[in-house]
């Protein structure tokens, strides 16, 4: 490529800026460092997950009653997450949520409810209190991003990041391109932020369109993947996410469902989510998904959601609320031709995720310690992409802790390493070589085949001989990924996320065999292990990338996740 | 094989209707997925769906046009799904599993 390289100095480089990136930007700003922000997107105003909207914002506020302290709801976590969670991280992340929660408000987020002036709070997903506030959050995203553009940070917008640069455990930069004009930026910095969300496009869905899923498909693990191959420890890469959507249509807005009333029921009419757990249809979305599955898979399917038994007002205040999470919502109805106020809606699962395993603060991804930082000295990341995550409340408030930790990170005065002059072009040269090619095979036949055999062998019923049969596959893809073309740069962005997509779902499958045994049922289920074995695997499964591919290892959760980081083990001696 | 992608190439979600679009590039600046692309600053030229098989139905290019004059058109793959469940939950053969003991 003969294409010239811009070369930004900075203080902080964030990769994706969606709420947790802006999070930690903003501590950052606010203390007048220098801020470069890459999102795919346009504007930050609208970039990531929750770009479009939010309904719902899971947050202690100590009002008073007992669950609405930290440490009640601390004190229920270890349960909640089936005993493996991160608890220094978590505690510190719960601790933060109410200054987080004023700090939002501090920026413009309205999180009352207009009809009472008050805070709608609701109890679901198996939360033992009222945590989530149900709220009107459509320009939720719009008041963080425009923080940060207030606050003068540089925004490389439709910029995709490839690469983090790291020298002896360190990291001080980014490469990243621009998807349409194709322009690279070499982004130096004293510290990098990884926040691009959670792995989608990873699995097949009733509609077979791969971009049709229920968290954003243009969240393609690119954090985890840059961060692997930085060498940062990711850990809890086996639990998968899937929800529960109107069939043919995976979308988000299961929580507003359930948490007004809504019932499942099998073809018998039987209202069966009782007898998977003592909740129904409050359970963990975990719980609401493997029961769905185990009717399926007793032949009980169809499975509907029955909003029919709901007063007026309920349904009212359902269907005013509908197109929060998810703008098209009432149009799928309205063309699809059905009324949840009168018909019962078949629903099926989504396609799975790497994201969080439908519990909250058990994360999947980059390994974080107390600061949100990884094991890579500099490199931090926050949001789905970080081993502590719940929703865009945890993003928010980890991502907060991130920009905060930062602050001080950098008080510390060093030496910043650089790329040698000759060597950022190869690095680009090598990043772009499928331009060179556009004719070479497409990332949608590829990305088809990683989506097949992940559902068929790493997805919800897991085997010895399956997961092998997966990685067979995923390291022959791993093997032709470098020849996948390119037309364009927007193809090139493409390429990229097939290649992380590709690389994330090779660490589920090695993560996944090595934890013998189930947990938290359809997140991590083992048929050939069916049993959960507290005694050998209350342990985080962590991996690295070494010579010979991912290292896998464990450390028991009682331990925090940064005892496995090469600077803990200095300070013990070891 | 099962092409995921390339079998909506022939269905457009995002309709623009031309009669109404006022040309203002807002659809292509809110895109998630960068699939919307109109021409900045050239008063004739339409919004063109570049990607329309890279769509996430999000609406977010027909929640923020000023005249309403984008329609998310859902397929009826999406509509009137007939794909069975269990074709999503793994395969497994009878010899993958170790006989359980009792």
């Amino acid at each position: 490529m003969s294409d010239s390289v811009i070369r930004l100095e900075t203080d902080v480089v964030v990769v994706g800026g969606g709420v947790a990136g802006c999070m930690a930007a903003i501590p950052a700003l606010e203390a007048g460092m220098g801020v470069v922000i890459c999102d795919k997107g346009k504007l930050l105003e609208r970039s990531g997950s929750v770009g479009g909207g939010v309904d719902h914002y899971l947050t202690v506020m100590e009002t008073g009653p007992e669950w609405d302290t930290p440490d009640f709801l601390l004190k229920h976590i270890p349960e909640l997450t089936d005993g493996i969670v991160d608890m220094e991280v978590t505690d510190r992340v719960v601790r933060e949520m109410p200054r987080v929660l004023r700090k939002l408000e501090e920026l413009g987020v309205d999180f009352k409810d207009p009809r009472t002036g008050t805070y709608d709070r609701h109890r679901s997903f198996g939360l033992p209190g009222a945590y989530h506030i149900n709220f009107d959050g459509t320009r939720f995203k719009h008041h963080i991003g425009q923080r940060v553009r207030r606050g003068k940070a540089t925004v490389l917008a439709r910029t995709m990041g490839v690469q983090v640069l790291v020298e002896d455990g360190r990291a001080y930069g980014v490469l990243a391109f621009d998807i349409r004009a194709g322009t690279w930026y070499y982004v130096r910095a004293r510290a990098v932020v990884l926040s691009t969300g959670d792995v989608n496009r990873l699995s097949k869905n009733a509609s077979g369109l791969a971009f049709d899923s229920w968290h954003c498909p243009y969240n393609t693990g690119d954090a985890q993947a840059m961060g692997y191959r930085a060498g940062a420890t990711l850990a809890n890469m086996e639990f998968t996410e899937t929800t529960l959507t109107p069939k043919g249509f995976s979308t988000q807005g299961l929580n507003a469902l359930v948490s007004l009333g809504a019932y499942f029921l099998n073809r018998q009419g039987e209202r069966f989510m009782f007898r998977y757990d003592p909740k129904g249809e409050n359970a963990r979305r975990a719980v609401l998904a493997d029961g769905v599955i185990n009717e399926y898979l007793e032949g009980n399917g169809p499975i509907y959601l029955d909003c029919r038994h709901l007063p007026a007002d309920v349904l009212d205040h359902m269907e005013e609320t509908l197109q929060i999470d998810r703008h098209t919502l009432p149009a799928f109805y309205r063309q699809k031709g059905v009324d949840f106020r009168t018909d019962p809606i078949e629903v099926s699962i989504s396609e799975l995720s790497i994201r969080r395993s439908g519990l909250y603060f058990r994360g999947s991804g980059i390994a974080v310690d107390v600061n949100a930082e990884s094991s890579v000295r500099g490199l931090f990341s926050a949001g789905d992409s970080a081993t502590v995550s719940g929703g865009i409340a945890g993003a928010a408030t980890l991502g907060h802790i991130a920009g905060e930790s930062i602050v001080q990170y950098l008080k510390e005065p060093r030496t910043l390493p650089d790329v040698a002059a000759g060597e950022l072009a190869g690095l680009t040269a090598a990043a772009a070589v499928h331009l060179e090619q556009p004719d070479g095979p497409s990332w949608r036949a590829f990305e088809d085949r990683i989506r097949a055999t992940v559902t068929d062998h790493a997805g919800v019923r897991r085997t010895e001989k399956g997961l092998r049969l997966a990685l067979d596959t995923l390291h022959a893809l791993g093997r032709e990924e470098a020849n996948l073309g390119a037309a364009h740069h927007h193809d090139l962005m493409r390429v990229h996320e097939a290649r992380n997509i590709r690389l994330n779902a090779e660490l589920l499958a090695e993560a996944a065999l090595e934890r013998k045994e189930s947990r938290t049922g359809s997140a991590h289920r083992r048929m050939d292990f069916p049993g959960t074995d507290d005694e050998h695997w209350r342990s985080f499964v962590l991996v690295d990338r070494t010579d010979d591919g991912p290292g896998v290892r464990t450390l028991p959760a009682r331990d925090p996740l940064s005892a496995a980081f090469p600077r803990s083990r200095q300070q013990n001696g070891g | 094989m099962d092409s995921q992608g390339g079998a909506l190439a022939a269905h457009n979600p995002i309709q623009i209707d031309p009669n109404s679009c006022i040309r203002c590039t807002l659809c292509d600046w809110v895109c998630p997925g960068d699939i919307i692309y109109k021409e900045e600053g050239d008063r004739e030229t339409l919004p063109v769906v570049a990607f329309p098989d890279e769509c996430w139905y999000c609406g977010h290019c027909e929640s923020v046009c000023p005249t309403d004059a984008i329609t998310i058109v859902f397929p009826e793959r999406m509509l009137n799904n007939t794909t069975d469940v269990l074709t999503l939950l793994g395969t497994i053969e009878p010899g993958d599993v170790p006989a359980m003991e009792g």
